[in-house]
């Protein structure tokens, strides 16, 4: 276990190691310059030149290589060369606001999808069945950023429910933070109530025809106990599965719900820095994001190598 | 964004997302609640203390320090933070604003003295003086990193003669100071947060203002409160400005409507009919100093600001092929097409509102395709003939060429869209990687400003590498003359050898459309194409 434990470890860190030279040189391989977008309508050639060797955008390549990957490692990121505010700063104020999104889109999701599965396959063949049918084929063919808008005209402009824009934190007023984070998590969540309701409802269909459900059927138990506790239970393994696997599509759809909704989350930070050339930010958001991956992966594989016993003797084999 | 999200060479509609240029809401301020802009701010009994004001923003302020700030954002909000020695009045003249009157200029043009207001504190408590006006001044000539520099002229030392007064130094007369001094240039900085800060004072600025920083939160808003300290503080209704960072134009618009947001900048034209059929809401539009145009590439050969060269084409050699391609475009139609007939066309650098305009700066060459069509003939170019223009690739900018596009057709002209992204085109711009580019500039009071940087030969902005010995001539004699007639006559004449010239086809001057809440009263829109909400407040 231990070999195995050293070389998934080995294996994570060239991963990432990997991961931030292709970004890096991805990132100066884009046309444009940092320095120069700066500089703004001036255009100054000796300011430019001055911004260049004040972020060492002078130096080459694989010297700025050499001291990106040694100050990351002591968590200094540097700072944007847009509002030379620290990356690190920028980078833990935005990550909270999009997994609270996140979170938020996820409970939405399962609320609305759980439910209106579980009724289209109730209710197989009425009204009931049809609406939520629709309502997961909207869901799924409604681009985000046409819902995120329509959402506002109606519900904030239209109906003053919801604040069109903005973030208030958690600690600072959480009830501000809910109203105005419920709106962005019905947008983002859409989506993925959509797939969660097909699934629930395929799911749902096949335990009902199951013969355990026949079973408690024929022992005369209450109908609502057998969909709720029999059958919703043993559907909701494949789920959550699902809705695992959607949390990825989940964060991307973030960096377009942010920025209908000016949430200063990680999805806007990314798409702001690139097209600003932000390169220490770009950096410091792939760097983030990478490690999260290569983490979970690490942690789902040693589970897995736990779990079972034949994934870890066959690694060691190999 | 873009952006500009930072005030800077745009490519043309990317103006309508990005840059919202210069402009005034003066006495010819239209505004559709029938309400103009109040020139003094908001009188006092007619509005409430307290409050907060949301002002959503099309992009992001770059540094929030004036000596290395390059965004037209990062003004608006320098605005309310940090007043400036001199300042704009509604019908663009310039008044003192820290400084106690004009500048006094030696016969020789050379020495200008600036006496300045007393009894004024920073927002750290430290004094306003001459002393620091002279660290800001040599601070913004000598910081490596310093967008100023240019701004601020051949300037050869400043003195702080006595507490309220400086002397400023020249190496050879510059008229257009006063102007920059009424800019970024003019914002004057805490000494000791300066000495505390270093390069960092951004983060932290202290000047004079109505407000001070509060807080930033990154690509998102920039909280401001009311300095008491400041001087003026009574003026100040509200107790703090939140500029929220809002890129798409619809969801600004939106956030108006639904109350969240009381003021938005740079309103598209199409949105702008749902603001003013909003009860509450009301549109202010100002002209602006800017322009948007065509540049061509004469000369840009080894990358701007180095020596024009000589680029092997038809359209570069030969002045009858841009003077054929101005002829094909029918400015007005093209404004009412793509802009609602919400902007103005422009066949020059310089604003007919600037108070240096005359005829002959305006003077411009109309809409006639069959003389464009004669003029390719006579230039022995095969027709049609084909051109490749850069643009940035927002909807808005792609929409401008491609009518720009359907409208040179007629003319002779096969214009081809090269849509690129717009840091992308900036580089490219720089490189003298193009034929034909969309380009805007957001404008300056001072026509120096407007001109010298463009299409003189050693500009640092000259894209296009035009180099012409006339030209640069008129702009030197321009930049030192005291004198406004002269000056005006001057620039008639680098319009004339312009027009003869055509590096640039101009198109049209954008108007800043604002959309403010009716609940506001005292917000303003000037020349500068600032708005404007230090001294606002709520309706009683």
């Amino acid at each position: 276990m231990a070999s195995y434990l050293v070389r998934r470890l080995g294996q994570s860190l060239v991963t990432l190691v990997l991961a931030t030279m292709v970004v890096f040189a991805g990132v100066r391989a884009l046309p444009g310059d940092p320095a120069r977008a700066l500089a703004g309508e001036q255009n100054d050639p000796a300011q430019v030149a001055a911004i260049r060797e004040k972020y060492g955008l002078d130096d080459p390549v694989w010297v700025q290589y050499w001291h990106y990957l040694t100050r990351s490692l002591s968590g200094d990121f540097g700072t944007s060369v847009r509002t030379n505010i620290p990356v690190r700063d920028m980078l833990a104020s935005a990550l909270p606001v999009t997994i609270e999104l996140s979170v938020l889109a996820m409970i939405v999701a399962a609320l609305i999808g759980v439910l209106s599965g579980l009724l289209a396959a109730v209710r197989r063949g009425r009204p009931a069945e049809w609406f939520a049918n629709g309502f997961a084929l909207l869901g799924l063919s409604v681009p985000n950023f046409w819902l995120g808008l329509m959402a506002i005209l109606w519900l904030s402009v239209g109906l003053g429910l919801f604040p069109a824009s903005g973030f208030v934190p958690f600690r600072e007023d959480p009830a501000a933070n809910l109203h105005h984070l419920a709106l962005p998590a019905l947008v983002l969540g859409a989506g993925l109530a959509a797939v969660i309701m097909r699934q629930t409802r395929s799911s749902m269909l096949d335990s009902l025809g199951t013969d355990y459900i026949r079973t408690a059927r024929a022992k005369g138990l209450q109908e609502r106990s057998i969909v709720g506790v029999h059958a919703l239970r043993n559907s909701l393994i494949v789920v959550v599965t699902i809705a695992g696997l959607q949390l990825g599509a989940l964060i991307s759809g973030a960096v377009v719900t942010e920025r209908i909704f000016a949430l200063p989350g990680f999805g806007k930070l990314t798409v702001d820095s690139v097209f600003q050339r932000d390169y220490p930010v770009i950096q410091g958001v792939v760097l983030v994001t990478a490690s999260a991956y290569i983490v979970i992966n690490l942690l789902v594989d040693l589970l897995y190598g736990l779990i079972d016993p034949r994934i870890r003797v066959a690694g060691e084999v190999a | 964004m873009s952006h500009p999200r930072v005030a800077r060479l745009l490519a043309v509609p990317v103006a309508a997302l990005v840059l919202a240029a210069c402009s005034s809401v003066g006495s010819d301020a239209s505004s559709s609640g029938g309400q103009a802009s109040d020139d003094v701010g908001a009188a006092a009994g007619k509005v409430k203390s307290g409050g907060t004001l949301t002002v959503a923003l099309s992009a992001e302020p770059d540094f929030l320090d004036p000596t290395l700030a390059g965004s037209l954002y990062s003004r608006y909000v320098f605005n309310a933070m940090c007043q400036k020695l001199y300042d704009l009045d509604s019908s663009v003249h310039i008044q003192p604003q820290l400084a106690k009157s004009m500048p006094q200029t030696s016969a020789d043009g050379k020495t200008v003295t600036i006496k300045l207001r007393s009894g004024i504190v920073f927002a750290d408590g430290t004094p306003f003086n001459s002393a620091a006006v002279k660290t800001t001044l040599e601070r913004d000539l000598t910081n490596p990193r310093s967008a100023r520099v240019s701004e601020l002229g051949p300037i050869a030392s400043v003195d702080a003669t006595d507490p309220t007064t400086v002397t400023i130094h020249l190496k050879t007369p510059f008229a257009p100071l006063t102007a920059a001094l009424a800019d970024r240039s003019g914002m004057i900085m805490s000494p000791k947060q300066l000495q505390a800060k270093g390069d960092d004072f951004g983060n932290a600025p202290v000047c004079v203002g109505p407000f001070k920083l509060a807080k930033r939160v990154p690509q998102n808003s920039i909280e401001l409160v009311k300095d008491p300290k400041f001087y003026d503080a009574k003026k100040v209704h509200l107790d703090r400005i939140v500029y929220r960072i809002i890129t798409d134009g619809s969801i600004r618009a939106a956030n108006l409507k639904s109350g969240d947001a009381q003021v938005a900048d740079t309103l598209g034209t199409d949105d702008v009919q749902s603001v003013k059929s909003d009860t509450n809401l009301q549109v202010l539009e100002s002209p602006s100093l800017g322009y948007q145009g065509v540049t061509f590439n004469v000369g840009n050969v080894a990358g701007v600001g180095k020596a024009p060269g000589k680029i092997n084409q038809p359209y570069a050699k030969d002045a009858r092929i841009r003077q054929a391609f101005e002829l094909a475009i029918d400015r007005k139609a093209l404004i009412d097409n793509v802009f609602d007939g919400l902007f103005d066309p422009a066949c020059g650098p310089i604003s007919p509102d600037s108070e240096y305009s005359t005829d002959a700066v305006q003077q411009c060459r109309g809409y006639d395709p069959a003389q464009a069509k004669k003029l390719l003939a006579q230039a022995g170019v095969k027709t049609p003939y084909s051109l490749k223009m850069l643009v940035t690739n927002t909807p808005a900018s792609l929409q401008f060429a491609q009518a720009l596009q359907a409208m040179v057709k007629q003319g002779g002209f096969d214009l081809k869209l090269d849509p690129v992204e717009f840091t992308s085109l900036l580089d490219q711009q720089d490189k003298g990687n193009f034929s034909v580019l969309q380009l805007g500039w957001s404008g300056r009071v001072d026509p120096d400003a407007n001109t010298t940087n463009f299409v003189g030969t050693k500009g640092s902005q000259n894209v296009g590498g035009y180099s012409n010995p006339t030209v640069d001539k008129l702009l030197g004699q321009a930049r030192q003359s005291q004198d406004t007639a002269e000056r005006g006559k001057l620039y008639g004449q680098v319009q004339a050898q312009l027009q003869k010239d055509d590096p640039l086809v101009y198109l049209y001057r954008q108007r800043n459309l604002t959309g403010v809440s009716k609940k506001v009263s005292g917000v303003q829109v000037y020349a500068d194409g600032l708005i404007r909400v230090a001294f606002a407040g709520y309706a009683k």
